[in-house]
């Protein structure tokens, strides 16, 4: 009888080695790579709790409670008021591009992406001197989210602008004939069914703006110190101290967590696409 | 309560005319049916009544109102599209609430609505699913009293049932028919299966490039087909192209009108399409199960009975399907009944045929090209 079993293992027939060797070597190898990435974080991480002479402390997380929880503070005001921004640019902009005929439409689509091709110290050159001599905001507020704004909004309307795309007409369709006006079709079905695309843009648009500090080093003023910013300002000035690592330390994980958080709240909602089988 | 005019409707999209000319008046509460091969327009014309088209000519009327200049979502109407196009991020209940909620029905008055229009499509346990969680005939049936529950005053389907398989196509067309008839609202469906257009149209209007080539009941289309392709489109169909040779005088009162002429070295009396005269060019059309197998002692030397010889026999079970090549014009012959089990050693035999029911329409230069 025993012949006739047949082995459905994914090694069957692989002729050499116990499978619990080959499961080892298939974990070992992702844990292996995990590390690796894993590895400078994990170091920062260990610096940022030990004096030099050793001793293991938290003591350097005192200094995440001062200023630094203002430059937190204005990171998270800043991007989240781009991504505000580029939402209301780029849901309009990818309904135009995609639902309108418009002329020069591949023209732009295929320099949308420009401003992210530009190196960030060009960038922040040009915004500088745009700034200072066009339209004389220099170091404001408004001038950093604007230099946010340019920089990514194509993170923004790219996805979307695809996700419109890969959305039947037939839902909108069906949606006016069943007595929907255009903006009840738009909030009502097309908003929520470009939910992944709109996810999308706002991950990226988070995830850059939230850690940019080049063009911010350029654009911003005094009193306009992103946390990203006050890292790289203390690694030149104070250079490698633990107490730097505690700030990049801190900074990784609210990030981190930010993401975390989108994924658990959005994730399996929107970014597996389930929505459109 | 709806009557449906189109108007002289065109619609072009560059130099290519989608639809072209085309007329109907639509009775309240009728079914009528838009009959024709992929690509002749009907999704066109269907598109234009709902309003998500804008014509390039004529007027569509609703009870003699112009509807032109009235955007789709005021015209009350109901599509069927050919997926199901539920909303798949709303519920059953949720879909069906739509066109309820989108014009601000009370809650209480748009729940109840709901119950009422899932039972009557029998999925009132199914409320609170997704419609990815359904089969394929419950989405179309969500869809269908999805577009009910808002009372249109006209039913628009396009091709509601191509996606599904045969069996489910089956019952549900009748379900379609069993729907419209209940609530007596005036529809418009469109299809290239004559099958579907056969079982629940009142009227079917049969389309081919753009233009409405015979509009008429099933048996108009069937026995009486006016134009080369409606007798080529609808059912099995022997062509042969001939010559009038007279119109033969009229019987009595209600007697169909006959013309003689001479198709494929055939003398036939057919059908009077009612314009032609002797010396046109037609063409001859008779209907596989209309050729009759006459048994051995009749001669040929009456119209419409011919000898041939048995090309191919194809035994098909309920019926026997045979090639008759007559002078060297094939024939087409399904017989049927006991005797077709007599036809079945007749192989290179000769046999005599009675061509029944011959229709005439004149020739058209642009079909034959
Ligand atoms: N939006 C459009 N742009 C250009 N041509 C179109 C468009 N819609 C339909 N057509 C053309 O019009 C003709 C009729 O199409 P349609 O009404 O969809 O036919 P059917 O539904 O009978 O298959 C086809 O030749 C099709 O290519
Ligand atoms: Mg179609």
């Amino acid at each position: 009888m025993a012949s006739m079993t047949v082995d459905v293992s994914p090694h069957a027939g692989r002729g050499s080695g116990p499978r619990w060797f080959w499961n080892a070597l298939a974990h070992g190898y992702v844990w292996a790579w995990m590390a690796i990435f894993a590895l400078p974080f994990l170091a920062t991480l260990i610096y940022s709790l030990r004096t030099p002479d050793g001793v293991w402390t938290f003591s350097y997380y005192q200094y995440v409670f001062g200023s630094f929880r203002e430059n937190l503070l204005l990171s998270f005001e800043t991007t989240l008021i781009t991504i505000v921004i580029n939402l209301l640019i780029a849901i309009p902009a990818a309904y135009a591009i995609v639902r309108y005929p418009i002329p020069g439409k591949s023209f732009i689509l295929s320099t949308l992406n420009l401003s992210l091709y530009t190196p960030a110290a060009v960038m922040g050159v040009s915004l500088v001197i745009a700034y200072a001599f066009l339209f004389r905001i220099p170091q404001t507020m408004i001038g950093l989210i604007g230099a946010y704004v340019v920089g990514t909004f194509p993170l923004m309307l790219v996805p979307i602008i695809v996700a419109l795309r890969d959305l039947p007409m037939v839902f909108e369709e069906a949606a006016r004939t069943l007595g929907a006006t255009r903006m009840q079709t738009f909030w009502r079905v097309e908003l929520p069914l470009l939910g992944p695309g709109i996810s999308a843009g706002i991950l990226l648009t988070f995830v850059i703006i939230f850690n940019e500090f080049l063009v911010t080093l350029f654009i911003a003023g005094p009193g306009l110190t992103t946390a990203a910013l006050r890292v790289y300002n203390l690694a030149r000035t104070a250079g490698f101290q633990p107490s730097t690592a505690a700030l990049a330390t801190t900074m990784q994980l609210v990030s981190f967590t930010v993401v975390l958080l989108f994924f658990h709240f959005f994730g399996s909602r929107y970014l597996k696409g389930t929505y459109l089988i | 309560m709806t009557r449906v005019q189109l108007v002289d409707i065109s619609k072009r999209y560059g130099p290519t005319a989608a639809v072209e000319h085309f007329n109907a008046d639509i009775a309240d509460g009728e079914f009528v049916t838009l009959l024709g091969p992929s690509g002749c327009g009907k999704t066109t014309t269907l598109r234009m009544v709902a309003g998500l088209v804008d014509p390039s000519g004529g007027v569509i009327r609703f009870d003699g109102q112009p509807m032109n200049a009235v955007p789709s979502h005021k015209r009350n109407i109901g599509l069927a599209f050919q997926s199901h196009a539920l909303f798949p991020h709303l519920t059953v209940a949720r879909n069906v609430a739509f066109g309820l909620e989108v014009k601000g029905t009370p809650k209480a008055e748009t729940e109840r609505r709901v119950a009422e229009m899932l039972e009557m499509v029998e999925l009132g346990d199914y409320a609170n699913r997704m419609p990815a969680q359904l089969s394929g005939g419950q989405q179309q049936r969500v869809a269908l009293a999805r577009m009910l529950a808002t009372d249109p005053r006209v039913l628009l389907f396009d091709e509601p049932l191509s996606a599904l398989d045969r069996n489910l196509r089956d019952s549900l067309k009748y379900s379609i028919l069993e729907l419209q008839r209940r609530t007596r609202k005036t529809a418009i469906y469109v299809t290239h299966d004559q099958s579907e257009a056969f079982a629940i149209s009142d009227r079917i209007f049969v389309m081919n490039e753009g233009r409405i080539e015979q509009a008429g009941s099933q048996l108009d289309i069937y026995l009486r087909p006016q134009t080369e392709f409606v007798a080529n489109f609808v059912g099995d169909n022997n062509g042969i192209p001939g010559e009038v040779t007279g119109l033969v005088a009229p019987g009595g009162e209600g007697e169909p009108r006959l013309v003689d002429l001479v198709a494929g070295g055939i003398r036939m009396r057919g059908l009077d399409p009612g314009n032609v005269r002797p010396g046109d060019k037609v063409v001859a059309f008779v209907r596989p199960e209309n050729i009759e197998v006459l048994a051995n002692g009749h001669v040929a030397d009456a119209p419409n009975i011919v000898r041939g010889r048995v090309d191919q026999i194809v035994f098909e079970g309920p019926t026997v399907r045979l090639t008759v090549d007559v002078d060297g014009t094939p024939l087409k012959v399904i017989s049927g009944g006991l005797e077709r089990l007599t036809l079945l050693d007749k192989e290179q035999r000769e046999i005599l045929l009675r061509l029944q029911d011959v229709t005439v329409v004149p020739d058209d230069p642009a079909v034959a090209a």
